[in-house]
């Protein structure tokens, strides 16, 4: 044996057969615990609907491990948390390499091949690396504990807004056990490896192939050295590291064994989210199956396998928890504690040999595990959950089929189903005759297409609210009157246009939105256009994302992103900037769902105002609460409103003159907000249009007081 | 056993309508169709009863009119009827609440059910007259605007209550068969989803003429009906006026309206 040779690590030194048998034997057991733990995880997604993905699964797991070993959707919006993370998860990751690469030498290529690489030079570097490896994950183990013990932070805290104090499912602590039990179990393996190691040392010190080398394991080296010092010999050093090798050997095992059955799985199932991410999933929500019986998810079985594994995907971060506009105002809605109810309810009846009776499947009511309709109710589809989960569970879709469910059995508010039912027959949520639709264009100086009679470079969708609602009737004028000064050839659907659908899809009423959904694509393939322009964001989510489903395949703009074209172009001139501080909401359907994030404060700029910030903008901007049909759902008497949360938000910013919205919707709520806050007189809400009018003088116009 | 319920089509106005150029009527195109609003309480009444009940019920939606009342019927099938019946001959047009009302009795008669449930009134035309009548026609007892309903299928009787003046209730027996007429707010009725009423396509609508129910064109429209419309139109708006100002301006004002008036009278 060479001189390199001999420097390597001992593994069963000093071990008698039995107890190297005894050590497989464990081993053994603890993979087959572990596969047929992951077995029974696999027949649990295995009994939820079929899906097929669409795309290569090759890129899907490139993008998995790309997004795995950046870290990003870690990082956001919790930098501490995402960097303690990494070092765990590197410190496990290089850990795990090291006992598969002895694994693979010892019991695989060298007893097979006789083949030998785990010494010398590779050997000292290997132990150099996981030891650093080690200590980045006691360093992130630490501060996860120092993170839930110390900081408490509110989104850590497992209580329900869903459930009231004393219900059992209130808040959890068998969660709380389970998360100190991972991070103490993961610390004291780590701990244990160090001590094993300077045991190891302080046992084998006359070796110099052993001794000598030992500052390539520095904390181990160091370990030993303290306990050289302290008084121990090499005899000791053999007892301690035999106790220890078993201890930490067993301890590690039950930890491999126990990863299906416990939060460790996130391992795979977060991985395995991500791999199967849509991107679309919130912006572009599922058709229902022509052979599909009952719309919507009333089973737990009738979740596809992928809404199964997003259930066990999620750690509890509960960054959806604190980003939900609906739990920021106190309303029964936790977007972690649906997802975390559902997966209880999952492990409950999907785990066991036999699937349980239909009857106990159903996930609906207020039973442990099931989602009550006021949760259902409370969302506004605005999609914060599912942008700022850092494992892909896409909630909006799993709470819309459930809706779905909820609407199929009439199970909603009394106020909701006169609108669905106005929207019906009338094509709008304001119970207008249909020949209203085009009537706010009769007070203009001049004509306004009709785009099903004649060709026009622009079409207009207006949208229900700028059609119907009088305070944005006078916007919608306006920006008719910036289209036909800027010289723009648009035009109209008038009475062909029907509502776009956008939030009775998200209300869950599939049939309704696919009437109007089909009635608009055929009346916007009746016209002649090249590209249509709107002023409403849910409309243009809609068109965009979701009518080529139903086969209509338009170009689409929001008007920010038109009009500063228009600006670029020169056929619009700012004339007298307004010089005045202002802040802008960005609307959930053209921020977060299509990104439209940088024109309309681009606009804002160029018509020289003074753009501030207010702390949740571009993805982490706060629903103003209409959203999902939440528009005609009655909030609840004397309780916080996600608008009023919003508009005190913008009166902490200091000298704040002009609170900026690009959506009808937007508009309404907020100028109501403004009122009910006690903010009216200290700033106004405009709409971005009214704001551009105002730079823009033009002649007979009446201008905008800011 | 059976319940019947007769359910309409109304008509509501849309903007800027224009009548009929026989002065009788508003002109169609100008009319948006839905089913009666107190019809959707009878049917839910029925339904209710339906599903309360151990052995089976069959509940029957039936209307007259033409075609487009089809639509109306879905909704009805969509909300948990089990099938539905039309009814319609050109010779219908213009009938009045006795002559639909003769229908009605003729196709209940046919059907034989335990009991007949109609909306108190429609909404459009408002003479809460027709399932009364059709009570009449069939002889059987009748109650008008059942506020809650105590019922099981097959009993022989049935106990409701009824709303009257001065919040005063009105608690009765009747025996079944009966026709009663439904009030609003009796139940809260379901929502028929948009796809609920596209299944319910599935369902039969069975459409009969004035001979399979033994009656004759002299027995509908104008010459079966005991009134007729003679016109349809619009009174002529009067006018208000805040008079502003002092009182010897007001006075002033007063003094040159009476003036106009009289003016304009003589």
């Amino acid at each position: 044996m060479s001189r390199t040779d001999a420097v390597t690590r001992i593994l069963f030194e000093a071990f008698s057969t039995a107890e190297v048998r005894l050590f497989y034997a464990l081993a053994y057991a603890a993979i087959g615990i572990f596969g047929y733990g992951v077995y029974v995880q696999i027949r649990k997604y295995r009994r939820g609907a079929a899906l097929h993905l669409e795309g290569s699964p090759w890129a899907r797991l490139r993008d998995m491990i790309a997004k795995v070993l950046n870290h990003r959707t870690i990082d956001r919006r919790d930098p501490a948390a995402g960097g303690a993370h990494r070092l765990i998860f590197y410190g496990f990751l290089l850990l795990f390499l090291g006992t598969a690469t002895i694994t693979l030498e010892y019991d695989i290529l060298e007893p097979l091949f006789g083949i030998r690489f785990w010494h010398g030079q590779f050997y000292l570097i290997f132990s150099l690396v996981l030891d650093v490896a080690g200590a980045g994950l006691i360093g992130g183990l630490a501060y996860m504990m120092y993170r839930r013990g110390w900081l408490k932070l509110p989104k850590l805290d497992y209580a329900r807004p869903d459930r009231a104090p004393g219900d059992p499912d209130y808040d959890r602590p068998q969660y709380r056990r389970e998360d100190w039990a991972f991070l103490w179990v993961l610390l004291i393996i780590g701990c244990t490896g160090y001590l094993l190691e300077a045991a190891r040392l302080v046992w084998l010190q006359a070796r110099p192939e052993v001794w000598d080398t030992r500052w390539w394991s520095p904390v181990g080296a160091l370990i030993a050295e303290g306990m050289r010092a302290a008084g121990m010999s090499a005899y000791g050093g053999g007892l301690l590291r035999l106790g220890l090798w078993w201890f930490h050997g067993i301890l590690s095992l039950s930890f491999i064994a126990l990863i299906p059955y416990t939060k460790v799985k996130h391992i795979f199932t977060a991985a395995g989210s991500l791999m199967v991410r849509d991107p679309q999933a919130a912006q572009r929500l599922p058709r229902i199956p022509e052979n599909q019986e009952s719309p919507g998810v009333a089973k737990i079985t009738d979740f596809n396998w992928k809404q199964l594994l997003n259930l066990d995907a999620c750690t509890k971060c509960g960054r959806c928890h604190e980003a939900c506009p609906a739990r920021a105002v106190g309303a029964p809605l936790s977007p972690r504690d649906v997802i975390l109810s559902l997966r209880e309810f999952a492990n409950a009846t999907l785990e066991s040999g036999t699937l349980p009776a239909a009857a106990e499947l159903d996930v609906h009511g207020k039973a442990p595990g099931q989602v009550a309709m006021e949760t259902l109710w409370s969302c506004r589809t605005c999609m914060a959950c599912v942008e700022i989960c850092p494992v892909a569970v896409e909630h909006v879709p799993i709470i819309v089929q459930m809706r779905r469910k909820l609407v199929e059995d009439g199970a909603m508010d009394p106020l909701l189903t006169k609108t669905l039912q106005t929207i019906h027959k009338t094509g709008n949520s304001f119970g207008e005759s249909k020949r209203k639709r085009g009537a706010w264009t009769k007070n203009l100086p001049f004509k306004v297409k009709d785009a099903r009679k004649e060709p026009a470079q622009v079409l207009w969708f207006v949208g229900d609210y700028a059609s119907f609602d009088p305070r944005n009737q006078k916007v919608t004028q306006t920006f008719a009157t910036l289209l036909y000064e800027a010289g723009v050839d648009f035009g109209i659907l008038y009475d062909g246009e029907s509502n776009a659908g956008n939030d009775v899809r998200r209300v869950g009423e599939e049939g309704l939105y696919e009437v109007l959904a089909n009635a608009n694509v055929a009346a916007l393939k009746q016209a002649t256009f090249k590209t249509i322009v709107t002023t409403d964001p849910h409309s243009y989510n809609t068109i965009r994302n979701e009518y080529p489903d139903f086969g209509g395949n338009f170009q689409i703009q929001h008007y920010t992103s038109f009009v500063k074209e228009l600006f670029a172009s020169g056929r619009l001139q700012v004339t007298r900037p307004l010089n005045v501080r202002a802040t802008f909401h960005d609307p959930c359907h053209l921020g977060r769902f299509n990104k439209g994030y940088e024109a309309p404060r681009d606009l804002l700029k160029l018509l020289g105002c003074e753009v501030v910030e207010m702390g949740r903008s571009r993805a982490n901007s706060f629903c103003c609460g209409a959203g999902g049909g939440r528009i005609w759902i009655p909030d609840p008497v004397a309780t916080e409103k996600p608008a009023q949360n919003r508009i005190k938000e913008a009166a902490a910013i200091p000298g704040l003159q002009v609170y900026v919205v690009s959506c009808p919707k937007d508009l309404t709520m907020f100028e109501d907000a403004l009122k009910t806050t006690g903010n009216e007189g200290k700033f106004v809400v405009r709409e971005l249009i009214e704001l551009i009018r105002e730079a823009i003088p033009a002649p007979r116009t009446e201008e905008v007081q800011v | 056993m059976k319940i019947l319920v007769a359910v309409k089509q109304v008509a509501a106005l849309d903007e800027d309508f224009t009548i009929r150029e026989d002065g009788r009527d508003v002109d169609a195109e100008f009319l948006i169709r839905d089913l009666n609003e107190w019809d959707d309480f009878s049917l839910e009444e029925a339904v209710k009863i339906k599903e309360a009940a151990t052995d089976p019920v069959e509940v029957i939606a039936f209307s007259v009119g033409p075609p487009e009342v089809d639509e109306s019927l879905r909704k009805c099938l969509a909300k948990g009827a089990d099938r539905a019946i039309r009814v319609w001959d050109a010779a219908i047009e213009g009938s009045d609440p006795i002559a639909i009302a003769r229908v009605l009795a003729a196709v209940t008669k046919r059907e034989a059910p335990a009991m007949l449930f109609a909306g108190v009134q429609s909404s459009d035309q408002a003479f809460a007259a027709t399932g009364i009548a059709t009570a009449a026609f069939l002889g059987w007892p009748h109650a008008a605007v059942v506020s809650q309903l105590s019922y099981s299928p097959g009993a022989k009787s049935a106990i409701f209550r009824r709303e009257l003046e001065g919040g005063l209730l009105q608690e009765a027996q009747i025996q079944c068969p009966a026709v009663l007429t439904i009030q609003l707010g009796i139940n809260t009725p379901r929502y028929a989803s948009l796809r609920s009423i596209k299944q319910a396509a599935a369902k039969p609508i069975e459409t009969l003429s004035l001979t399979e129910l033994d009656l004759a064109a002299g027995d509908v429209g104008e010459a079966g009906s005991a009134s007729r419309v003679r016109r349809m139109y619009m009174p002529d708006k009067g006018r208000a006026e805040l008079i502003s100002g002092d009182v010897a301006q007001q006075a002033q004002r007063l003094a040159e309206i009476i003036r106009e008036f009289k003016g304009a009278a003589s």
